[in-house]
């Protein structure tokens, strides 16, 4: 449980699904309940995710909500080191990357 | 006019199971059943095969897989719909007619679809002054990849598989047809919808509900946040839809088959991959995923409409792939105690080996495998008190050169720290270098692409 010194992730309010498409990065969250939709948002913005990634995410991220589904996706450019085909990296399609968007602390609403 | 079908989706990339499909065909009550078998990379890996041998180019499996199921499709009145042909649909479908025949099956119509393959046609569409601009990153220099290009496939609307359908095909063989065509087709032919305004909201609820389940199993419980509540992963039901003349559907699958449906599991297959979800962009029509509802429609069962649209893009997208050097790698695994001392020790005297051997490297990336392989810079690294009680840590090492003797030398750099490396050091087998195909995506008008479709007979 959340305490004050201790803050909540987004693993903890959110689910997130993850792939690639050419150099691009695209991962979809999603609320664990309607509730917890205006956390998801607040929480997570391109200044927050690039801020995350550091070097591993080069291009511009963007955020588009889904309020039908209560989901978030984040779209980020340039994320997986030129792409599934030629990338050095293990994750080569991004489905684990995404993942780490759950790192991100949760920005409580009042 | 029928007010309803039935779709079912066979396979969700090039390595799936087939029984999820053959269970689905036995007993899912098909009209279509449908099989995506391409991803960005296949295409080059098999324009490759159709270089050294011009009768391969296609998806071996999606052969085996009409093999396997013609007799029952027959049976059953299902049409299967795949676009397996890859860079050589003329071959796959040969190659099936001659299965059919071996069968027995005499008289199954095979539908086979080209005009996706652009490669002999980039020169003309320079000459017509198409920039073939990158339309991820902008450039514009495609003349410094050009001698290098191996691959020019461009993702065809569903056209070629209505005219298919139309010519009363069994069987339909396709190349790079987008992936969810496969399911469009099958629903505008049924209706005979057109690629038209006045289909505009429609066309896109059938790209929309071919995207849900293009992936099978990625609908039903695979690759799920909450895999501990899947049942029976190993035996899992890929989905079927039922699609309504009206644009709405539900989504199930087989009673008593593995996984679930649910509106979660099919709310994570609706976010995968899908970019801008207001505008996800596809051959046959735009799909704006943020205008439908999903609903309960009973167990395993979820309903999916009211999805609004706008018209098919002018541009279609072109993937063109290129010889981009070669990578080499090596991978290294070390015990408790102190494993993550091991592994930077094993790092710095790869490094080393690297300078000795003389290597030529356009990148050099290492991960340390059970802390930072999967999460980069976003995973922080164990304190020293974490780090003392690591079990064990892996060393990976990737390299990005010009030649394959370039990146043969991290295998051999690889393979001296069997001995040069700190006690513990354990190995797998070495990793050959592999060649690597970059990918160069751009938008072209669609009066350079022409489908053609021709019916053979088993």
């Amino acid at each position: 449980m959340a305490t004050a010194t201790q803050p909540r992730l987004l693993a903890d309010i959110a689910y997130v699904r993850s792939g690639d498409k050419g150099n691009i990065c695209s991962a979809g969250l999603i609320a664990k309940s309607p509730e917890l939709y205006p956390l998801l948002l607040a929480s997570v913005t391109p200044e927050r995710v690039r801020a995350l990634y550091g070097e591993w995410v080069t291009g511009q991220v963007t955020c588009y909500p889904m309020d039908n589904i209560e989901a978030l996706m984040v779209v980020m450019r340039g994320a997986l080191g030129g792409g599934a085909t030629c990338t050095v990296r293990l994750d080569q399609t991004g489905k684990a990357m995404g993942h780490a968007l759950l790192r991100l602390p949760v920005v409580e609403l009042d | 006019m029928k007010s309803s079908i039935r779709l079912g989706a066979g396979s969700g990339f090039w390595g799936d199971g087939m029984d999820p499909a053959m269970e689905l065909l036995d007993k899912g009550e098909l009209d279509y059943l449908c099989f995506d078998f391409l991803a960005e990379l296949t295409m080059a890996l098999l324009q490759r095969q159709k270089q050294k041998h011009p009768s391969a180019g296609y998806v071996p499996d999606a052969v085996a897989y009409m093999k396997a199921m013609m007799p029952l499709a027959r049976e059953r009145g299902t049409r299967l719909i795949s676009n397996g042909g890859g860079v050589n649909p003329r071959a796959a479908a040969e190659a099936v007619v001659r299965e059919a025949r071996d069968a027995g099956l005499h008289g199954t119509r095979v539908a086979l679809i080209e005009g996706d393959d652009l490669l002999g046609d980039i020169d003309v569409m320079l000459d017509a002054g198409v920039p073939l601009t990158h339309m991820d990153t902008g450039a514009t220099n495609f003349a410094e990849i050009r001698k290098r290009v191996v691959s020019a496939n461009v993702y065809t609307d569903c056209s070629g598989i209505i005219e298919s359908l139309h010519e009363r095909a069994d069987v339909v063989v396709a190349g790079r047809v987008s992936d969810n065509a496969v399911y469009v087709g099958p629903i505008m032919h049924t209706f005979g919808w057109k690629h038209d305004a006045a289909h505009i909201d429609r066309v896109a609820a059938a790209v929309a509900l071919g995207h849900i389940v293009e992936c099978a199993s990625a609908c039903t419980g695979g690759m799920s946040s909450r895999f501990d509540q899947m049942p029976m992963m190993g035996k899992v039901g890929f989905p079927w839809f039922d699609f309504h003349a009206d644009g709405s559907a539900e989504i199930g699958k087989v009673a008593g088959s593995g996984g679930r449906i649910d509106q979660h599991t099919i709310k994570e297959h609706m976010v995968y991959e899908i970019g801008d979800p207001n505008n996800y962009l596809m051959p046959d029509g735009v799909a704006d995923f943020t205008s439908l509802r999903l609903s309960d429609a009973g167990p395993d069962r979820v309903r999916v409409s009211g999805v609004r649209g706008k018209p098919a893009p002018d541009m279609l997208k072109l993937v063109i792939g290129y010889s981009d050097g070669w990578i080499g790698e090596s991978i290294a695994f070390f015990p408790w105690p102190h494993a993550f001392e091991r592994a930077r020790k094993a790092r710095q005297t790869t490094l080393e080996r690297f300078e000795r051997l003389g290597l030529k490297a356009e990148q050099v990336h290492f991960d340390f495998i059970g802390i930072n392989t999967l999460h980069g810079p976003a995973a922080p690294l164990p304190t020293p008190e974490q780090a003392a009680h690591l079990n064990e840590v892996g060393l990976r090492v990737a390299v990005k050169t010009h030649s394959m003797e370039e990146a043969d030398k991290v295998r051999r750099a690889g393979a001296n720290l069997w001995i040069m490396g700190p006690g513990g050091t354990s190995f797998g087998a070495p990793i050959k270098p592999r060649p690597v195909v970059s990918l160069w995506p751009t938008l072209i008008p669609r009066a350079f692409v022409k489908q053609r479709v021709e019916v053979l007979e088993a």
